[in-house]
């Protein structure tokens, strides 16, 4: 099997889009912009819009919680320390000069 | 409920890491540790998915007494078991015919979870859907894969050319290899993407990507930063004062370079642009870092000659 990189779709989704593409109520998806674990664009008429990355949050929120039971204040909180381990990670292996 | 057992499967006691005769709350114990460490959100290994989901199974089974009496009793094929078999009866009936095995410990005691434990005979994790994997979906709904990511180790020649690369990965379904395309001019750190190959979605939701994270692997000639390469140019003492011009090895094949009069060690010689190409914008430079070179044992003619230079030479590096 061979893979090409992929392009990344960039129309960003309405709540509805984003609640149904994701498989979630439009409730929790308006609590956890509320609890800042998802990021959203509000326009004008104050309607949530959702770039498609946040599908990916989306997804960890709900593997965090459905593994370890954690509420949604905890699973904002182990989301961001693991990002941070992730850039802490990612640093050494970027900053790797030659060897002398 | 989870797929059907496998004909291979481990022993859902030594999954955990635990006797036999474990306590409930030694099992609740080995797996909340097992699982935070192989939750595929915290372990980007995409061996990890696997194991986890194996973790969540073996949990699955022995967390809940009934259905651990009947995997002591009738061993990994209990679900073939008809309901209406009495586990105790059986193992009793096998241990008088010779075939004794370690009973476990089972029982209702002890049966607590951090939730709040055992309401009224019900599990109140089953309630809340207490892990995905062995009880995927309930309440949880389609959950997508997480993304993985693996360690790609190339040389330098395989960042320059690109290329492509037969990968195997433990997976659900046994190994399965991918073959992966190196763009030419990948650097230290930067991610290939497989889209759909990472963690797999519950119930039709979307699988995660897979990521292979380029790492160039030390090379005995070239050294490597960001889209530089560095190589060692060694002159002797002579080459060096007078100048000259010499064959550098590149990964292009080789290339002369002119070393002008007076380069001493340290100095670098740049070629342009014939470092690791970059897909969209420049290359990287190739340095010639010049390193002076002098005889291990001179012979008696060029003793004589340096005796003869260090006379009416009035250089002196250590000068200020």
């Amino acid at each position: 099997m061979g893979y090409a990189l992929v392009l990344v779709r960039s129309a960003s989704l309405n709540l509805e889009a984003f609640a149904r593409a994701t498989g979630t109520h439009p409730d929790l998806v308006r609590r956890l912009v509320a609890l800042g674990i998802l990021d959203a664009d509000r326009d004008a008429a104050g309607e949530l819009w959702f770039a498609p990355s946040q599908m990916a949050v989306m997804g960890r929120v709900q593997r965090l919680r459905a593994g370890f039971g954690l509420n949604y204040a905890a699973v904002g909180l182990v989301a961001d320390l693991l990002d941070r381990i992730a850039l802490l990670e990612a640093a050494p292996r970027e900053a790797r000069r030659p060897g002398r | 409920m989870a797929a059907g057992p496998r004909a291979d499967r481990r022993d859902f006691y030594e999954i955990l890491g635990v006797p036999r005769t474990a306590t409930q709350d030694e099992i609740q114990r080995a797996y909340r540790k097992l699982a935070r460490q192989h939750h595929p959100d915290v372990n980007k290994d995409p061996a990890a998915e696997d194991r986890f989901k194996e973790i969540s199974e073996a949990y699955d089974v022995l967390s809940d007494p009934q259905t651990r009496r009947r995997y002591d009793a009738f061993g990994p094929d209990f679900r073939q078991v008809p309901e209406d078999v009495d586990p105790e009866a059986f193992q009793r009936g096998r241990a008088g015919a010779g075939t004794g095995q370690a009973r476990g410990a089972g029982g209702a005691g002890g049966f607590g979870t951090g939730l709040g434990g055992d309401l009224g005979g019900i599990d109140i994790e089953d309630l809340l859907g207490g892990m995905f994997g062995g009880r995927a979906g309930r309440g949880f709904g389609p959950i997508p894969g997480a993304d993985q990511e693996a360690e790609l180790e190339l040389t330098v020649e395989e960042a320059f050319q690109g290329g492509h690369r037969s990968v195997t990965l433990e997976g659900p379904d046994g190994r399965r290899t991918l073959d992966v395309r190196i763009p030419a001019g990948v650097t230290n750190g930067q991610r290939i993407r497989l889209a759909g190959q990472g963690g797999r979605g519950s119930e039709g939701a979307p699988n995660g990507d897979l990521y292979f994270v380029a790492r160039i692997a030390p090379h005995p000639r070239y050294r490597v930063d960001g889209r530089d390469l560095y190589v060692d140019l060694p002159l002797a003492p002579w080459e060096a004062a007078l100048g000259t011009s010499v064959g550098v090895e590149t990964p292009r094949g080789e290339m002369k370079v002119k070393v002008p009069p007076g380069t001493s060690t340290g100095k670098r010689l740049r070629l342009r642009h014939h470092g690791l190409p970059h897909p969209r914008g420049s290359a990287g430079h190739l340095y010639a870092e010049v390193r002076i070179v002098v005889p291990a044992k001179l012979t008696d003619d060029e003793r004589r000659l340096f005796d003869e230079l260090a006379a009416v030479s009035t250089f002196d590096p250590r000068r200020r």
